[in-house]
């Protein structure tokens, strides 16, 4: 369809400013930048830290829990490669250690229905494959606590 | 409610530094294409078909055009395009800051500071989309250029928080959660904006009738959105001619001035899922400079029209315009109010992005400049000052327009 890699929509775990979240979950690990000089998690990764100005960070791994911020439940597939997964609920999930931080991700193993706001939930690691994508990726999907 | 503090947040965005250009600009020409679902037409035709339109309203050859707005996006109007189209081929200023969007609210600012330093005295700022007749090719589309943000590509979309209408369901879910808002409360602003179309023989939808019964029982695609909840995909486009508010006053037509323009800006640009005040728009940032520019208070504006992509949009930057508290655009909506007939607050008056044409913003800028001089299709009775919101989602940018005495 459009102009971008062949494995899409897998993700290019080999992009830079994201290399280290994907490795991480690759060992089942959530991991995030945390700005060297005041702690903060600087997400999406950037070159100066938002509440500081520091530019050193550190890639270390979270808890996995977190609360649900907001969610939808998708019933049309808008990419053909997401039609098997219909319906889903592609959900921003706030992190226990900085809920300033959210995490896009998508709710899996439940009740679409039974969903609510600020419920706990905790990370799970799953791979993501698409019909007629060759690969998959292990990637960090949320279930209730 | 708890949240409400996340959008009273002010530390996530800013105003850009404007100075004062009240009264300095006039919309002097305004045009549209045939708007349309898939046509089989191209860019080129449907925005030189717009540009014939405006300069046939301003009374202006294309040798009077020496200033050119447009967006860097595939297939607009350059000055090379303009000159192929018409056959001239006169010295012209250009500028990509134009097109729809925020651009089509925040344009005559740039306008202003074009004519001040003599770079031009009559610019023309248009936008068209063929994005209909290109569906079924899968290129070009809102969805495409977000595909190709990185950060997107490699962290959103892979977990299947794409496109636009996910992010906005997201958000306006999180809007009922913080404040209450309800589908019906949605659905008022699809069921308005619909009736306004109905009486707007351009719009896509102006056969169309849609009723909160209809609406509700319509399912949802990514609820709590339904189909009426989104914007078209349609072919057109739209062309708007500015000039010196001096100059405009020897037109025939009435002189609409631009009287107050601000652009607000987001820190965390098109990554919403980051947004502090997850709820809000840079509209926060943008209003309070366009209405002290224009020196008028939100009782003076006659008819309101914004960007409008997804109910939501409508109902934040209301919101956040200052018609009515963060948070209270739910009631504020409920009702006839933003009907043309309502004596309220019309808004989006010729049915917006919704159920008007998908044409980015344009078309609302043409739509109020015709309220003004009482040439509308739905009109609303003595309009004199009318606004359009713009937005990008990373900017928004308020523009209020005014028929002024000659």
């Amino acid at each position: 369809m459009m102009d971008v890699r062949t494995e899409f929509p897998l993700p290019d775990t080999s992009w830079e400013p994201i290399r280290e979240f994907w490795a991480g979950a690759a060992r089942e690990e959530l991991v995030f930048p945390r700005c060297d000089s005041c702690g903060r998690i600087c997400w999406y990764p950037r070159e100066r830290c938002r509440s500081c100005d520091g530019q050193s960070f550190t890639w270390a791994s979270v808890s996995g829990r977190g609360t649900l911020f907001s969610w939808v439940v998708v019933t049309h597939p808008f990419l053909p490669q997401f039609a098997d997964l219909v319906p889903f609920a592609p959900a921003l999930v706030a992190l226990e250690e900085d809920p300033r931080v959210r995490l896009a991700t998508r709710m899996v193993e439940c009740d679409l229905d039974a969903l609510e706001f600020e419920m706990p939930v905790r990370v799970t690691f799953r791979p993501l494959a698409f019909a007629g994508v060759d690969g998959g990726v292990l990637a960090p999907l949320f279930v209730p606590a | 409610m708890m949240a409400a503090a996340a959008g009273t947040d002010r530390d996530w965005g800013w105003a850009t530094e404007y100075e004062n250009v009240g009264g300095e600009v006039a919309i002097c020409g305004v045009g549209e294409s045939d708007h349309s679902k898939a046509s089989g037409r191209t860019t080129r035709e449907i925005v030189g078909q717009a540009v014939e339109r405006a300069l046939t309203d301003a009374g202006l050859e294309p040798t009077d055009v020496d200033g050119l707005m447009y967006i860097g996006m595939p297939d607009q109007l350059d000055v090379a395009g303009f000159h192929e189209y018409f056959g001239t081929n006169h010295d012209m200023w250009e500028s990509k800051g134009g097109g729809g969007m925020t651009h089509a609210a925040a344009a005559p600012y740039e306008v202003a500071h074009a004519l001040r330093d003599g770079k031009a005295s009559v610019v023309l700022n248009t936008f068209g989309v063929a994005w209909a007749t290109q569906r079924s090719q899968m290129v070009g589309g809102p969805g495409e250029s977000h595909a190709q943000e990185l950060f997107k590509q490699n962290l959103e979309i892979p977990m299947g928080w794409f496109p636009q209408p996910v992010y906005f369901a997201t958000v306006a879910r999180r809007h009922m959660h913080e404040f209450g808002t309800t589908q019906e409360q949605l659905g008022a602003i699809a069921v308005a904006q619909r009736r306004n179309a109905n009486h707007t023989p351009s719009a896509v939808m102006h056969d169309k009738t849609l009723t909160m019964e209809q609406y509700l029982a319509s399912p949802t695609i990514v609820a709590p959105f339904r189909k009426e909840d989104c914007c078209l995909i349609s072919d057109g486009g739209g062309a708007v001619l500015m000039t010196s508010t001096e100059r405009a006053r020897d037109m025939a037509k009435s002189l609409i001035e631009v009287a107050g323009v601000g652009l607000g800006n987001s820190s965390t640009g098109t990554h919403w899922a980051q947004q502090p005040a997850f709820t809000s728009t840079p509209q926060v940032f943008a209003a309070p400079v366009a209405f002290d520019m224009a020196g008028v208070t939100h009782a003076d504006i006659d008819l309101y029209t914004c960007y409008d992509p997804f109910t939501i949009h409508t109902l934040m930057q209301l919101e956040d315009s200052g018609f009515c508290a963060k948070g209270e655009g739910g009631a504020f909506v409920e009702g006839d109010r933003l009907n043309f007939d309502s004596g309220k607050l019309p808004t989006n008056t010729h049915g917006g992005l919704l159920s008007h044409a998908y044409v980015l913003g344009i078309a609302h800028v043409v739509e109020v400049v015709r309220q003004l001089r009482g040439e509308a299709a739905a009109q609303v009775p003595g309009a004199e000052i009318g606004i359009y919101g713009g937005y990008t989602g990373p900017q928004a940018a308020t523009l209020i327009l005014r028929r002024a005495r000659r």
